[in-house]
């Protein structure tokens, strides 16, 4: 913009010197041209003077001439005024003349020629007079003659040189007045160029003028919309004028009218809860010693006695040498009752957090140690009383030892599925094929005894917790060689592929998010596809414990696991063919 | 008091456990004196006692009302003439922490409360023959964890 403005100076500087030398110029040639009508003048005045000479001279000559042909005095006259007068044209000659002593070397010779003709024409008189006997009529007659000659080649002589004389000037002027219309022209083409391009570029920015104003003017309005919505306030603080302006909004947060009070940091206190005004009024001190951004919280209790949480933000802005503060108040009185409530939940959570593991402590422990205790007493009877006791006590006693191992068995898994969670956790990058050959070690013994066949993809490296991961790898083989065909042998095969999640509809989701989805199928007696979300619900069994042992707690630690590691496990089956169990982990 | 007995002393709060373990004593061959003592403060007391003989084995419940197994574990190492008793951690729980502990501590074997009579029998019987001085030379943690 300063560019811009230097820019316009400049050229009003131009042409207001242009404009002024336009000015001398034409003024000079103004006043050539007056010099030159002078000069004219002068030279005419010249002119006249030696023509009117003449005459005089020649009006004294006829004179004299009449008077000696009629020899009257009449006659002579003329000859007595023309001395005087030709005594007065040499005065005007002379003053005429002044600058030019050339010619007043000639008219001086003039003068002398005239002189000498009077002289002749006096002699004349004396000799018609008869005063004077000495020289014939004639003869001084014909002496006037050739001096009139004389006369009349003095007076061409001066006329030319005056001519000559003036011409010379003249032709001088005339130059200067050619040249200076064209200078003129020229620099008046230019500045009426450098005012119609001015005028372009001052149309231009206006233009751009108006549009910013109107952009200004729509986004001030946005800002007061975007206040009232989003209720809060701006306040704009100047340090070095300590003018402090508040936005119209900053009035209705507080339930008043606009400008209903003047804007000073007095009058906002004592709308400040009277607790927390420490925070403002702290806070006004703290900000004029740091320029960094900051935020308080405080309670306002509004005109009509409500009480509201506010936080504003501040921050220090130097600009142009002016040291302003802005401020932006916030309204968040449902934000804190939302946050209030939700830490209230939180700590009930956590609280119940703590419940569970201590539960977990009496399940592992508590609840063991009599189980512990049937369990031993029960091999101390059957060792010390087995020969007094019937057949049928054994068997009882058979029955009391498969429950409490039963029983047992529960509260491990019961346990196991409670600890399945994931807060604190270690998501480690791990070999999943690692992972999978411990497990199938684990399970070396079972997978013997059952003469099942494994065969394994290979399976990628990704962040998982390690022991959950061959827990379910444990759990899914597990399943897998519990429920095989009693005869034949039994498959397990472990598949792995890369996919996109918008391929599988089962996933719900249109993503192009990239999942590993880990597959174990078995080639046993599968199950009704009616169940396949069922067998994943904790204690939910598909068989009695008579027929297959076990908890139904397996599959729902399997499930656990795979939504710890943000995935997604499905069971399809066919009974007496297979089941297979779909894991879906995400592959970032 | 028989020179020739092994002679063991139990701590443990727990009256059924200490009855299991003078049953199974009783039914081994090996000839032993077997002492119970109630709880962690009570066995400091016996041993720090002049006038008691020490025993050739130690077993140690952790989980005990007023000076736990390990607390005791810590005291005995630090008394001179006690510190070469053997001892045998002989316990509910057996967490890897709890075992990596014990071991730290200087316990010579940890023993996880068995289920069944015959187990514990055997567990005790294996404890008592064996040799000490393996046990107590080099610091082998593969086999710190008794098992059969």
């Amino acid at each position: 913009m300063n560019k811009y403005t230097f820019f316009l100076k400049s050229i009003f500087i131009i042409s207001l010197f242009i404009l002024l030398f336009i000015s001398s110029i034409s003024y000079k040639h103004a006043s050539s041209l007056e010099t030159s009508a002078d000069l004219l003048a002068h030279s005419y005045k010249i002119q006249i003077q030696l023509h009117q000479l003449q005459s005089y001279v020649k009006d004294a000559e006829t004179g004299q001439r009449g008077y000696i042909i009629t020899r009257d005095s009449a006659f002579l006259s003329p000859y007595f005024n023309s001395r005087s007068k030709i005594n007065k044209s040499f005065a005007s000659l002379n003053n005429l003349t002044i600058n030019q002593p050339e010619l007043q070397k000639n008219i001086e010779q003039l003068r002398k020629l005239i002189d000498l003709r009077f002289i002749l024409l006096l002699n004349s008189l004396e000799i018609m007079t008869g005063s004077k006997t000495d020289q014939s009529l004639d003869e001084n007659m014909l002496k006037g003659t050739e001096l009139m000659n004389d006369i009349q080649l003095k007076i061409d002589q001066l006329v030319y040189l005056e001519k000559t004389i003036f011409n010379e000037h003249q032709k001088k002027y005339d130059h200067d007045i050619t040249f200076t219309p064209l200078i003129t022209l020229i620099s008046l083409t230019f500045t009426l160029i450098m005012f119609i391009l001015s005028f372009i570029k001052i149309n231009k920015d206006l233009i751009k003028l108006m549009n910013s104003n109107e952009e200004l003017l729509i986004s001030t309005e946005s800002i007061k919309h975007a206040e009232i919505i989003g209720e809060f306030c701006i306040s704009i603080w100047n340090i070095n004028t300590n003018k402090l302006i508040y936005s119209d909004n900053l009035y209705r947060l507080l339930g008043c009218e606009p400008n209903s009070f003047k804007p000073s940091v007095k009058n906002y206190l004592k709308f400040v809860h009277p607790d927390d005004r420490h925070i403002v009024a702290n806070g006004v001190d703290k900000l004029l010693k740091k320029h960094d951004t900051y935020t308080r919280l405080y309670r306002v209790i509004r005109q009509d006695g409500q009480v509201r949480f506010f936080r504003s933000i501040g921050k220090f802005i130097e600009n142009h040498g002016q040291s302003t503060h802005i401020g932006v108040i916030q309204d968040i009185t449902p934000e804190h009752i939302n946050n209030s409530t939700l830490q209230e939940k939180n700590r009930e959570l956590e609280l119940s957090n703590q419940e569970l593991s201590s539960f977990n402590q009496i399940a592992s422990h508590d609840l063991q140690e009599p189980l512990r205790k049937i369990q031993t007493f029960i091999s101390l009877i059957k060792e010390s009383e087995l020969s007094g006791m019937s057949k049928s006590d054994i068997e009882y006693f058979d029955r009391i030892q498969n429950s409490v191992t039963r029983m047992r068995k529960l509260i491990d898994d019961l346990l196991l599925f409670s600890r399945t969670n994931k807060t604190d956790k270690i998501f480690e990058e791990s070999d999943l094929n690692v992972l999978l050959k411990n497990t199938l070690l684990e399970l070396s013994e079972e997978i013997e005894e059952k003469g099942a066949h494994i065969e394994s993809a290979q399976l990628p490296v990704l962040k998982v917790i390690p022991f959950q991961i061959q827990q379910l790898f444990k759990n899914l083989i597990n399943n897998s060689l519990k429920y095989s065909k009693i005869s034949g042998e039994q498959m397990i095969k472990i598949g792995c592929e890369k996919i996109a999640a918008k391929d599988y509809p089962i996933l719900n989701m249109e993503s192009e998010k990239k999942y590993y989805k880990i597959t174990v199928a078995d080639s046993g007696q599968g199950f009704e596809q009616q169940y396949a979300e069922q067998i994943f619900t904790i204690f939910k069994r598909l068989h009695t414990s008579d027929e297959y042992p076990g908890t139904g707690i397996g599959l729902s630690i399997c499930k656990r696991i795979v939504e710890n590691h943000s995935g997604f496990i499905f069971a399809e089956g066919k009974s007496g063919i297979g089941a297979t169990f779909s894991i879906f982990f995400p592959a970032e | 008091m028989q020179n020739d007995s092994i002679y063991v002393l139990l701590a443990d709060d727990d009256e059924d456990d200490r009855l299991f373990f003078k049953v199974a004593f009783e039914s081994i061959k090996i000839k032993t004196l077997v002492k119970t003592v109630n709880d962690g403060v009570e066995l400091m007391n016996y041993l720090v006692d002049n006038q008691n003989k020490l025993p050739h084995i130690l077993f140690l419940d952790l989980n005990m009302p007023f000076k736990s197994g390990m607390e005791c574990l810590q005291e005995i190492k630090k008394i001179d003439y006690l510190k070469d008793v053997a001892i045998a951690i002989y316990s509910t729980s057996a967490s890897e922490q709890e075992i990596e502990d014990a071991f730290v501590n200087g316990a010579n074997v940890y023993i996880k409360k068995p289920h069944d009579f015959t187990t514990l029998k055997k567990f005790l019987e294996e404890v008592i023959t064996i040799n000490w001085h393996y046990l107590t030379s080099g610091l082998n943690r593969d086999c710190f964890l008794l098992s059969l």
